[in-house]
């Protein structure tokens, strides 16, 4: 889209299918190393190899076991998000428009916040035990920030001519809140609803892995829980790549169906 | 819903009236300023200095942690301040805490070098190249969604268990935000400046040192600390699971030692070293682009 420095200032016609295809090339050139390493190595479970890892993929699918594991993950993942949502809007609607709450609350958020999902997992295991809940509780609590600090962003710009506005016709309180400041700063809520979700996932891979590898067996579920079994037990690489690709597909899926969103909701921003 | 409060919003930042149903055309019943939106109000002035707030909030949060400690009775569940505070004393006498703090610090470090070494020459060139971006890109977009953390069995299986790992995992989770941060500050230097300097025949690499660096400073320090915390979070994980020593490895273990008072003292230290760093970072930021106004979100 944008030309770099250089193209700007020398500019020169190519074809059209010039830039799909060099972005093709070095993928096409990786996987081709990568399919001829693997031929070379006696082993096919310990080295992967792209043509193993799409069979590992179409076996994993028909038997069902990636897409229950694929929806357990997806299901914790929207409810520790469903409930950080609510609290990270609530909270950041009552920081943003509050100096007071603002200055009470953001020490205690800001001495949480380097704190990562990852580290609280042993608190959430020893108060929860290793099932459902924890993972629900690290992905409430890695989804919460994000959208706490952006409605904090968002509610804190909201045009201060318009909320006078409304306040000298003598809206009330709720009604401003619900037609002027809930609008005016939805853009940065979905932007902070987009990276909580993409952290969550993130979180709930991590917290099943860790569960799997320290309750000692995947008993917990989930693709996480999946690709420890496949380190630790099944020993089979291609089902570890296979889930890593899983991984990816569905982050890129949340971030575009978010970006989506952004469009649809916020039209003016587009 | 949401869509027809958006809509109706649209209307109203594009200046549009809206009449009638939304806004009610009567006297109004609240003095301007009640709503605490602006600010301050006689009621509040006694603690009204943010820092006042803030200590007192934060001793509240402390109290309120006692409280529960004293209630539930559950030491291992929840150990009381004082049990964590004595806890984090005798870790730092031992020497322990320092020990897994260095250790994670310079993982840290290392994959920070690391990630930083590639992304910045390869952010530069994409930048300043259209071919090279048309190149690499895609490959990056598809590897970009693989989060840190999916690495990890597989980088189990490669380095083994120890120092290796984390360091990888760091490195991978820092080289996008770094990279990415990289590529816009290149291409959001301007233009007109770049082409001045080359009609006064300013070699390329100078005009790359003197011009497009300066400008694209800001947004690569902001990459590097967006980068920070993703390593941070991720360092947490990587030792958790795949490491013998460093922080995260220590939480777990005392975990399964069942010695909370000492697992919560190594989260407060999680706590502080990130969050120093990352002052740390503000600091250097304002330092080395005193021009550059911060207006950013981690």
């Amino acid at each position: 889209m944008s030309d770099g420095l250089a193209g700007a200032l020398a500019p020169r016609p190519e074809p059209r299918w010039a830039t799909p295809a060099r972005g093709a090339a070095l993928p096409l050139l990786l996987l081709a190393a990568w399919q001829a390493w693997a031929t070379t190595q006696p082993d096919i479970t310990r080295a992967p190899s792209p043509v193993q890892v799409a069979a590992t993929f179409v076996r994993l699918t028909a038997s069902g076991d990636l897409p229950v594991s694929l929806l357990q993950s997806l299901g914790r993942v929207l409810g520790g998000f469903a409930a950080a949502l609510v609290l990270g809007i609530v909270l950041g609607i009552a920081m943003g428009t509050s100096r007071t709450v603002r200055a009470a609350v953001e020490p205690i958020v800001e001495s949480f916040r380097p704190v990562a999902p990852m580290a609280v997992l042993p608190i959430a295991i020893l108060w929860f035990g290793t099932g459902t809940p924890a993972a629900l509780s690290i992905v409430g609590y890695a989804a919460f920030f994000p959208l706490l600090l952006n409605t904090v962003h968002g509610v804190s710009q909201v045009d201060r001519t318009l909320l006078q506005a409304a306040r000298t016709m003598g809206v009330p309180r709720l009604r401003i809140l619900r037609k002027v400041v809930l609008p005016a700063s939805l853009p940065s809520i979905l932007l902070g609803a987009r990276l909580a979700l993409g952290v969550a996932w993130t979180a709930i891979i991590a917290a099943e892995l860790a569960v799997g590898a320290k309750s000692g067996g995947g008993g917990s579920g989930g693709i996480g829980a999946m690709m420890f079994v496949f380190y630790a037990y099944s020993i089979d690489l291609n089902g570890i790549v296979a889930c890593m690709i899983v991984i990816g597909l569905v982050a890129l899926a949340i971030d575009r169906l978010f970006r989506g969103l952004e469009r649809r909701l916020t039209p003016w921003r587009h | 819903m949401t869509q027809s409060v958006a809509e109706t919003s649209a209307a109203r930042l594009a200046g549009t009236a809206e009449t009638g149903e939304a806004v009610h055309a009567v006297a109004p019943v609240s003095l301007v300023g009640t709503l605490p939106v602006l600010g301050p109000t006689t009621a509040r002035r006694v603690f009204r200095h943010p820092a006042v707030t803030s200590a007192l909030s934060f001793a509240c949060f402390i109290l309120a942690w006692w409280a529960v400690a004293v209630w539930t009775a559950s030491p291992i569940q929840l150990p009381s301040p004082p049990a964590v505070a004595s806890a984090l004393i005798d870790l730092a006498q031992d020497g322990e805490l320092f020990d897994n703090v260095s250790v994670s610090f310079v993982r840290l470090l290392i994959s920070m070098a690391a990630a930083a070494l590639l992304a910045l020459p390869l952010g530069f060139s994409m930048g300043l190249s259209e071919r090279v971006n048309s190149y690499v890109d895609p490959l990056l977009e598809m590897l970009r969604p693989i989060s840190g953390i999916a690495w990890i069995p597989l980088g189990l299986f490669i380095f083994g268990i120890g120092g290796t790992l984390p360091v990888f995992i760091m490195a991978y989770v820092a080289f996008f935000p770094m990279l990415l941060n990289t590529v816009a500050g290149v291409r959001g230097s301007d233009r007109k400046l770049v082409a001045a300097a080359r009609t006064m025949g300013v070699s390329p690499l100078r005009i790359v040192r003197l011009v497009v660096l300066p400008g694209a400073l800001p947004t690569i320090i902001v990459g590097v600390r967006i980068a920070f915390a993703g390593a941070w979070a991720a360092i947490i994980a990587a030792e958790l699971i795949g490491s013998p020593s460093g922080l995260g490895f220590a939480i777990e273990w005392y975990r399964e030692l069942l010695m909370s008072p000492n697992v919560f003292a190594y989260i407060i230290v999680v706590s502080a070293v990130g969050y120093t760093c990352d002052l740390l970072l503000q600091l250097l930021r304002r330092r080395l682009t005193p021009w550059a106004s911060g207006a950013e979100l981690a």
